[in-house]
């Protein structure tokens, strides 16, 4: 059931994606839920789930798109293992390990397509690509994390520390 | 261990997904997505489309009103050259009529498309119609906006549907031509009444397909997408006499597109001082950014499809 939710959440979001956001332009580009809601869900549940949630949700994210199928299954991946590595840290909060990965992943996900389309013979403008449309990216689903971030969490059977951590404190190491 | 094995199967799979893709083995299940939420895209570009106007209003009124005035004058001026032409246009088809000249393309057939989708990711600029191989659309085949200006090519097609490159999109590449009006000033350049209002049965034609003002010779270049600035003219001879405003039309070479298709006009022209070429920004005619519905010209068959 949950595997489903997850699924039907993610083709809502990519139709949304391919439809409605490319309005709302952020530093000239579009946030993209899919990849926000993947990362969430890598945060807040099991990795199990996350390592299945995160392809299929790249798989439904391309066939919203003109994306060869299985350029998202392939440029989300490092999420799984971004969520994985910040975990290893202990923080009494999930947002900013949530923030972290939703902007690390969105890096490696724009340079993973970039180099997707540049093999599949596209062309790439590799300077105005990362500068003008990838690093925007990740600053612009970074902000937009909230949206997503709120639900999944309320979804989410872990305990719900505040947004920042309990009383707003950060008890980690970092 | 789980991780490494996790790790090979995703990018196994992906690769191989890709590699069908790319064959077009995969077509089907993507036809079949589109299908399915074609209905809902449709929606959900209806109901944003509003609220960007909103946006759009709110943060750019100044702007807005300031385009305005200056739309409204262009269009005075367009008229007025119109006029004009109409009468030119005539003489022309007697004379046609009387020496016997081939017309370009006298029997355009246009096919209206309604646009879903958008590719979201920025890295490319393609947006995706309603319409397929069933419908006569192939790959290749170029697209217009409802008034005629050229909007791009179908990149990708399926039985339903199709993807439609833009021309701003980084792997377009138009054999172009710039209807150079600073050679002769004094004479209004009469291709500025290029496109005629849909419904039509010719596409929107930048008259004088040869180049601008009379006695002014075309300057040639190519148009390539750009993912700073749009639409870039470049391989410009260094001294061309192009201003900002001159219209930008397709050349014709190469035979993927239709001669005298309007892309746009000069926007700024990029100063180089020790380089053999020159480049310009383009500001495309059609508002990309705002496509509801486009035309697929199905009778023009371009080279890459009809070539051996």
């Amino acid at each position: 059931m949950r595997y489903l939710f997850a699924f039907a959440t993610a083709w809502f979001l990519a139709v949304i994606g391919a439809s409605a956001m490319p309005y709302i332009k952020v530093l000239g580009v579009t946030p993209d839920l899919v990849l926000i809601f993947a990362a969430c869900w890598a945060i807040l549940r099991e990795q199990s789930e996350a390592m299945v949630v995160v392809p299929v949700a790249g798989l439904l994210r391309d066939l919203t798109t003109s994306d060869p199928l299985g350029t998202s299954v392939l440029a989300m991946a490092p999420i799984v293992l971004l969520a994985a590595a910040v975990q290893m840290r202990s923080v009494d909060t999930q947002f900013l390990p949530t923030v972290i990965v939703v902007a690390a992943g969105s890096l490696l996900y724009g340079i993973i397509s970039m180099l997707v389309l540049w093999l599949t013979g596209q062309e790439i403008g590799w300077g105005d690509g990362f500068f003008r449309v990838v690093l925007p990216a990740a600053v612009v689903n970074a902000l937009f994390t909230p949206i997503v971030y709120l639900p999944v969490q309320w979804l989410s059977p872990r305990p719900k520390p505040g947004l920042l951590g309990r009383r707003g404190r950060l008890t980690s190491p970092l | 261990m789980r991780f490494v094995l996790w790790v090979a199967a995703v990018v196994a799979v992906s690769l191989i997904s890709i590699m069908l893709s790319q064959r077009g083995t995969t077509d089907p299940v993507q036809n079949l997505s589109l299908t399915i939420t074609a209905p809902l895209e449709s929606g959900l570009r209806d109901v944003a489309s509003p609220i960007d106007d909103i946006v759009e209003g709110v943060f750019d009124h100044g702007d807005l009103v300031r385009e305005n005035e200056r739309l409204r004058q262009e269009l005075e001026r367009l008229q007025g050259q119109r006029a004009s032409q109409q009468d030119a246009q005539q003489r022309v088809a007697v004379l046609q009529e009387a020496l016997g000249v081939k017309q370009d393309r006298p029997e355009d057939k246009l096919l209206a498309a309604s646009v879903i989708a958008q590719e979201p990711s920025g890295l490319k600029r393609e947006i995706a119609i309603d319409r397929g191989l069933s419908d006569g659309v192939d790959e290749g085949m170029v697209v217009l906006s409802r008034n005629g200006s050229l909007v791009g090519t179908v990149s990708r097609v399926y039985k339903d549907f199709a993807w439609v490159r833009l021309v701003t999109d980084p792997d377009s590449a138009i054999n172009a031509q710039v209807n150079a009006s600073a050679s002769a000033p004094q004479t209004p350049a009469p291709q500025a009444s290029a496109t005629p209002a849909f419904p039509t049965a010719t596409p929107g034609v930048a008259t004088s397909p040869g180049g601008g003002a009379p006695g002014a010779s075309p300057v040639g270049g190519v148009a390539v997408g750009d993912l700073r600035q749009g639409v870039v003219l470049d391989l410009l001879p260094s001294d061309s006499p192009i201003t900002q405003g001159d219209l930008v039309v397709t050349s014709g070479l190469g035979g993927n597109y239709p001669r005298a298709l309007l892309i746009g006009s000069i926007k700024k022209i990029e100063e180089r001082p020790q380089a053999p070429f020159q480049a310009a920004s383009v500001q495309p005619a059609a508002s990309l950014s705002s496509l509801d519905t486009v035309l697929v010209l199905i009778s023009f068959r371009p080279a890459r499809l009809t070539g051996p």
